[in-house]
């Protein structure tokens, strides 16, 4: 999905170059030939129908050539291509993040869940980013098709990594699923994106991706 | 974007990691596409590597989800005195006492699956998802009898849709009578999942 995103920035990114530099070439071409030494008396042209018709079909074309993409790319995202590999919780709480696991337990009580909070300025070691680390990490693994359900426990918050391409509004009593694929291992770093409270800027989100196998040793050591 | 140009920590933090090789995934990419709706344990990838006529067993143990639990341990010993553990275990990972304690003998048994994606709920909101598992898991118990295999599913997925503090709240209405949704199986019903669906459309 994040690929998509990229993808539509560039498309649209060609369209907006193209009329930054014919506006500008207007612009400079207007200032310089009808400068006022070189062209003391000016015109007195208010209408032309020809050059009405063209401002007008050309921006609509454009638009159109900006629309397609963009609803393509909308509609994509919220279809769910195949079945998902591991389905993950994010439960947000005033002002901490909890995951659950659960595809591995065989009875309601013995889930894989975790609490993951911000780790204070004064315990950051050398490297790390202040109001950004936590100390239980979301872990995934890169190159699979993951669902995340997101909801909260108590007021909204959102869960947001903005280099997965993600943002999704945890409502309590209510499961928002977005589907994730991680496309490169790493970790990303997001931030709850909804005003929840006094803790607000304080409940980032950190999500690292492992490989399939790393992941599976982690699931392993996390549970036994 | 941020991962082209990685701040300090994310350096740090990979050093280890970025060594492995990315062979692992890939695998699994293509299992799953070829078999979407099976949902294929791809839990052994290091070991479909080491044994692969494991991989294929796998495959047919998945498909029959009914005669998965009746042929239990027999067919599975076939293959190799090593592996033999380990597949028997899947085969018994509904009941809940065993694959609780053979999952902590054996450490690199974990199979990736979960609930799959269901048509009759396409959209983000997935609460009716969660909610409809849960329904479908008890009522099929109480229609096939506790510990019946093909309820596990149901179970699984339930467990994997709906956030650990519902389902115990749900536990507890169920235990006090006052559970809101609708648990008693119909008497002359065909199948489960299909009468449930014509009374989920007729929600909408």
């Amino acid at each position: 999905m994040m690929q998509g995103i990229m993808d539509l920035h560039h498309d649209i990114f060609f369209f907006l170059i193209l009329i930054l530099v014919f506006v500008l070439w207007i612009l400079v071409g207007a200032l310089w030939h009808f400068h006022y030494k070189k062209n003391p008396i000016p015109q007195r042209i208010v209408h032309g129908t020809t050059i009405e018709i063209l401002w007008t079909i050309f921006p609509s074309l454009i638009l159109m050539f900006i629309a397609i993409p963009s609803f393509a790319l909308l509609y994509a995202m919220d279809e769910v291509v195949v079945d998902p590999a591991i389905t993950m919780k994010a439960i947000g709480h005033q002002w901490y993040w909890t995951y659950e696991y659960s595809d591995y337990n065989s009875s309601d009580e013995e889930s894989l869940t975790f609490d993951s909070y911000m780790i204070p300025e004064d315990d950051l070691e050398l490297g790390q980013l202040r109001l950004l680390e936590v100390d239980n990490r979301l872990v995934v693994p890169a190159n699979s098709h993951l669902r995340l359900l997101v909801t909260s426990a108590d007021v909204l918050h959102s869960w947001a990594v903005p280099s997965l391409g993600v943002k999704c509004d945890a409502v309590p009593g209510r499961l928002n699923q977005i589907s994730i694929l991680v496309q490169r291992e790493g970790v990303y770093y997001g931030q709850c994106s909804e005003i929840c409270g006094t803790n607000h800027a304080f409940m980032p989100i950190v999500v690292e991706a492992l490989s399939l196998k790393d992941y599976c040793d982690w699931v392993d050591i996390q549970q036994f | 974007m941020a991962t082209e140009t990685p701040t300090l920590s994310e350096r740090y933090e990979l050093k280890g990691k970025e060594e492995k090789t990315d062979v692992v995934s890939n695998p699994v990419e293509v299992k799953e596409e070829e078999t979407p709706v099976t949902a294929v344990s791809e839990e052994a990838v290091e070991k479909a590597e080491e044994a692969p006529p494991l991989a294929a067993e796998e495959k047919t143990e998945d498909t029959p989800s009914a005669a998965e639990e009746s042929t239990e341990a027999p067919t599975t010993d076939e293959s190799s005195s090593e592996d033999a553990p380990a597949a028997a275990e899947e085969t018994n990972e509904g009941t809940e006492e065993n694959s609780g304690e053979e999952a902590a003998e054996e450490k690199k048994e974990i199979k990736l699956e979960t609930a799959p994606a269901d048509y009759r709920f396409p959209t983000t909101n997935q609460t009716r998802h969660c909610f409809t598992r849960y329904i479908e898991y008890h009522r099929c118990v109480a229609a096939k009898g506790e510990g019946a295999s093909e309820c596990d599913k149901f179970a699984k997925y339930y467990r994997s849709l709906c956030p650990s503090e519902w389902v115990e709240r749900w536990n507890e209405q169920r235990a006090n009578g006052t559970f809101p949704g609708p648990l008693d199986p119909c008497p002359g019903q065909r199948s489960l999942s299909s009468d449930y669906l014509t009374e989920a459309v007729a929600l909408y």
